[in-house]
């Protein structure tokens, strides 16, 4: 079965037969396997693999039995799939406007409009932290001008669920950003005047010309941003309730506080379970869009 | 060429750090200490330990390291271990404010020299409340005060005792806040106050040895529903900040009128402005909150082991205990009766010797889970 058609591609050239390039991932994919895949492999082995009572181990899913059983730690796994939702909607809320309007405007303000959407990847998230509680903190900056002007003063997030999920989304804006930014480039100015001319409206152009063009981009920013948000730790840990946690606080305290590695690792596996099926929508998108 | 430039110096840079832990090694002479507590306290050694020491012991110099927070410490201990497990250095003598138990399965392996067996001179005067497991020394303790705002609360009228207080914070919904008991100590100690006061007002009533998971049930179940009961009266309806730092940031900011904090951290904010002048302590009469001790660890394989046992024993003679008094604002790790009688009677209005201290180790454990569990998601009892 030799024979080719027309659509499959070319016989490489000779030259990338040469091992040079399969070298150079090597590398790398051995590091993967060394620092990511085997520790994978060997939390999953620790918690499936128990001591018993006679000092042997044994194969047994009660690490994951209490989990599932344990009303405490179901409520955090909660809180934390409803954190991850709930950043993701703002964040595609906030920052599809603000991608095409750098990508379609040309006026001067774009620059520092981008500027601005790129600073928080610059500031940590502990400081992030800190001057959240200042401004939107119970009687902080943002009480102080409304006082001023003589409003009631706000109910402040600090403390509550909200607090993580607005200082999570301020975090996540400069990655979605540029992911959407760069998603934008494939739209061409021509499907867009050509759509014009035979009279679409924005919303039209939007939904019939850009979205479509752009999905695969959505997606990809959704998984990352999703992915960074789950695992979170700093800004649910100062921000948050004491209850319930969100699974990056809960493993640490498990681990640190509690002494108890076996059901540390047992989050940090469930963990591990919910982000791998974000991880397959983003490893899924790409490979659509290799394929010619 | 810029880019290629670019590349071979950064791999080269990456390949030099890989091998640059090899070749240090932990001088000889140097004792290598690291730090998880506060600025404060490594000034006080600074300042007080490091030169009375080395006077004392001429040809060995400390190096003082500030390792950040527990975890900070606690990732060089992991070092330490695995410096053990192969037989190397761990560039690491000593551990201050450390708990050996974070190194999963480091006691057993020996990683931590046992005091009790180590010949210090000074052991047997180590306060027995604060005796926590062999590996850890008590070297000093603070204690936990209510700070609270003087121009909202009269100091005539502040509660002194723990039924005035948790009648004030009922009177006065939402002035009151401390912070999640695992994550600092200032709330942490609030809530063991509360736990002393369902059982009797008696510290002596808890030991490290005397854990049981039938006596801790029996024990802080009632401690918790002293604490829900406060929960609706609290800042927000029942929150709980994360940390020392964040309760102090709250009282400064006039968002609440009252909160537990470390003695040593709140006479140090109010010098440093972060909390007004204004701001009043004040120590419940009936039952103080409890102290904590803070502990040393020695690691069995340092370079400079010897060393470090001999720093250990220096950290416990009166000197250094009478200092932790005059100079840190804190209170001895060593029992009251080996502090210079003079120091005990000037201290003794400002820090009583009855400061209620209430043990580690599985009680923290039981204690801290039980109160994420019980109080912290402010569970309604009726539903």
């Amino acid at each position: 079965m030799t024979t080719t058609d027309a659509g499959a591609l070319a016989p490489a050239p000779t030259q990338r037969k040469r091992p040079i390039g399969l070298l150079l991932v090597a590398a790398p994919v051995l590091l993967v396997l060394w620092l990511i895949i085997w520790p994978i492999i060997s939390a999953v082995i620790q918690t499936l693999w128990l001591p018993t009572s006679d000092g042997g181990r044994a194969l047994s899913v009660s690490s994951y039995e209490f989990f599932a059983n344990d009303p405490y730690s179901r409520a955090n796994l909660a809180i934390t799939l409803w954190t991850t939702g709930v950043c993701a909607i703002f964040l595609l809320l906030i920052c599809l406007p603000i991608a095409l309007y750098l990508r379609f405007s040309n006026s001067k303000i774009a620059a520092y409009v981008q500027g601005l959407a790129i600073f928080p990847m610059f500031v940590p998230s502990i400081i992030l932290s800190f001057a959240f509680i200042r401004v939107l903190g119970p009687n902080g900056t943002v009480d102080l001008l409304l006082n001023s002007v003589g409003l009631p003063k706000i109910k402040s997030p600090y403390l509550t669920p909200w607090g993580p999920v607005i200082g999570l989304v301020w975090d996540n804006i400069p990655l979605t950003v540029l992911i959407l930014l760069s998603g934008l480039g494939n739209v061409s100015n021509q499907a867009i005047e050509a759509a014009r001319d035979v009279g679409a409206g924005r919303l039209m152009l939007f939904w019939h010309i850009i979205l479509p063009r752009i999905s695969n981009s959505i997606l990809v920013a959704i998984s990352f941003a999703v992915l960074g948000i789950f695992s979170a730790f700093t800004l649910p840990y100062v921000l948050g309730p004491a209850a319930p946690e969100m699974m990056g606080p809960f493993m640490q305290r498990t681990f640190r506080d509690l002494f108890d590695p076996t059901n540390a690792i047992t989050q940090a596996v469930i963990t591990f379970g919910f982000c791998i099926l974000f991880g397959l929508f983003y490893v899924r998108s790409v490979a659509k869009n290799r394929t010619p | 060429m810029k880019r290629r430039h670019f590349l071979i110096s950064a791999a080269s840079i990456a390949a030099g750090v890989t091998i640059m832990p090899r070749m240090a090694f932990g001088a000889e002479g140097v004792i290598d200490v690291y730090f998880t507590s506060d600025q404060n306290v490594i000034d006080f050694w600074t300042n007080v330990v490091k030169p009375k020491f080395e006077a004392a012991h001429a040809g060995i110099t400390l190096n003082l390291v500030d390792g950040g927070d527990g975890p900070g410490v606690a990732a060089i201990g992991d070092r330490a271990l695995a410096a053990l497990a192969s037989g190397t250095d761990p560039q690491a003598d000593l551990f201050e404010g450390y708990d050996t138990r974070v190194n999963a399965g480091a006691i057993d392996k020996g990683l931590f020299v046992d005091f009790s067996a180590a010949g210090l001179s000074n052991y047997s005067k180590v306060n027995p409340l604060a005796n926590d497991i062999p590996t850890r020394l008590a070297y000093r303790g603070s204690q936990v005060l209510l700070a609270y705002d003087t121009t909202k609360l009269d100091p005539a009228a502040v509660p002194k005792t723990w039924a005035d207080l948790v009648t004030w914070i009922k009177a006065n919904p939402g002035q009151f806040i401390y912070n999640r008991p695992n994550k600092g100590g200032s709330g942490g100690n609030f809530v063991r106050r509360a736990v002393l006061e369902a059982n009797g007002k008696d510290p002596k009533k808890f030991t490290v040895d005397n854990f049981t998971p039938e006596f801790a049930e029996e024990a802080l179940t009632p401690a918790f529903a002293i604490l829900n009961d406060l929960a609706p009266s609290l800042f927000e309806g029942g929150a709980y900040t994360s940390g020392n730092t964040q309760s102090l940031q709250l009282l400064g900011q006039s968002a609440v009128t009252m909160i537990p904090a470390w003695s040593d951290q709140a006479l140090s904010a109010i010098a440093q402005g972060v909390l007004p002048e204004t701001t009043g302590l004040v120590q419940l009469q009936d039952l103080g909150l409890p102290g904590g001790f803070t502990y040393i660890a020695v690691l069995s394989n340092g370079a400079n082991k010897d060393s470090a046992i001999l720093l250990a024993d220096f950290l416990l003679t009166e000197e250094i205990q009478s200092a932790v008094l005059t100079e840190l604002g804190g209170f001895p790790g060593v029992a009251w009766d080996y502090v210079s009688a003079d120091l005990r009677e000037r201290f003794a209005d400002i820090i009583p010797a009855s400061i209620p201290t209430f043990p580690g180790g599985k009680w923290e454990t039981a204690l801290n889970d039980g109160w994420y569990r019980a109080v912290a998601p402010n569970v309604d009892p009726a539903s």
